[in-house]
């Protein structure tokens, strides 16, 4: 016997079958707490400001990436912001195909460094770079404080 | 802590502040099932040990009985040929007084676990197995030792379908 000979349908051998356990909690951090709480509480989104440069960030970090500032003042993110990329999901995460297509844009904002990554929520022939948007939130009782309290981010003018 | 540092720099969290869902987290449970192929030749050891018997694996080449079987002869570097059926008796090459259990816990009696070469086999082959049937002080290199099988209706193709190995009694069968 070769071994091109050999079979190659692992199922004919005996086999252990498991499932490795490796759940995980993932906290927020200190600015992403800030964050997750006022948009949960207050329904507004939150960058973390560096006074030294002058930079605003989104997501919030808890010091300044050109500066090395340890960052604690919080400034409002403008309600209004605009695509800045834009792709249409065909897969869901398991990879199983969807029957409509989702759209996923990167969002920025005036001013702010940074962005989101979310839903868009328009048909994706509407679907542009520049579009400008707002973000839709779940109402306040089914808020959890996280990024899911966030439906989407839909045009400001439709 | 030590004698300078009192207190590490952070923010500690306890078990009961994340179950209580006093901060913000991201819980998750990836999907990582796996199964675990026992090969050509350990499928049919296997198989063989639900039957009460030991198999082999022999190289025509070094005239070697391999065991465990395998479906290359790593000396001579090509597919070993035929199956042999071996015996389910051995000499202890080695063993270890265990206090400690499969769980590493502490145990007040010990376990005796090691390597034991069989009969039928290339010298110094065998596998590694539980000794029963003896106290710590009665375990010795050079043993002959017999395996005990569960009865067949236990056994589920597994290693642990031999209990352990016992003392070889010149007046058993």
């Amino acid at each position: 016997m070769t071994f091109l000979e050999r079979t190659t349908d692992a199922r004919r051998f005996r086999q252990w079958e498991g499932n490795v356990e490796a759940d995980y909690i993932y906290t927020s951090g200190v600015a992403g707490e800030r964050f997750f709480v006022a948009l949960r509480d207050d329904g507004k989104m939150l960058a973390s400001r560096c006074t030294a440069c002058g930079l605003d960030y989104l997501p919030p970090r808890l010091f300044c990436e050109d500066c090395f500032l340890e960052l604690t003042e919080f400034v409002d993110v403008p309600p209004e912001g605009r695509v800045a990329a834009v792709t249409m999901a065909h897969l869901d995460r398991r990879g199983t195909p969807m029957s409509r297509p989702q759209v996923w844009a990167f969002l920025t904002f005036e001013g702010i460094r940074g962005g989101l990554v979310h839903r868009l929520l328009v048909p994706p022939a509407k679907a542009r770079v520049g579009l400008a948007v707002r973000a839709k939130l779940k109402a306040r009782g089914d808020r959890v404080g996280a990024i899911t309290d966030i439906e989407g981010f839909e045009p400001v003018r439709s | 802590m030590t004698e300078r540092i009192t207190k590490w720099p952070g923010v500690e969290l306890s078990a009961a502040d994340l179950n209580e869902g006093k901060v913000t987290q991201t819980r998750f449970r990836p999907n990582a099932k796996y199964a675990w192929s026992a090969g050509e030749a350990m499928s049919r050891f296997l198989a063989e040990l639900q039957n009460g018997r030991l198999i082999a694996r022999t190289c025509r080449s070094c005239k070697r009985i391999l065991f465990p079987p395998r479906m290359f002869c790593e000396v001579c570097f090509r597919p070993t040929d035929e199956w042999t059926y071996i015996q389910d008796t051995g000499t202890i090459e080695t063993f270890s007084i265990s206090y400690l259990d499969t769980d590493a816990k502490r145990i007040p009696d010990p376990i005796l676990v090691g390597v034991v070469s069989l009969d039928g086999a290339s010298p110094k082959m065998g596998m590694m197995h539980y000794f029963g049937d003896m106290t710590k002080d009665e375990i010795r290199i050079g043993m002959r030792v017999k395996a005990v099988w569960k009865p067949w209706e236990e056994r589920r193709g597994s290693v642990l379908d031999i209990r352990h190995f016992g003392p070889l009694r010149k007046d058993a069968k």
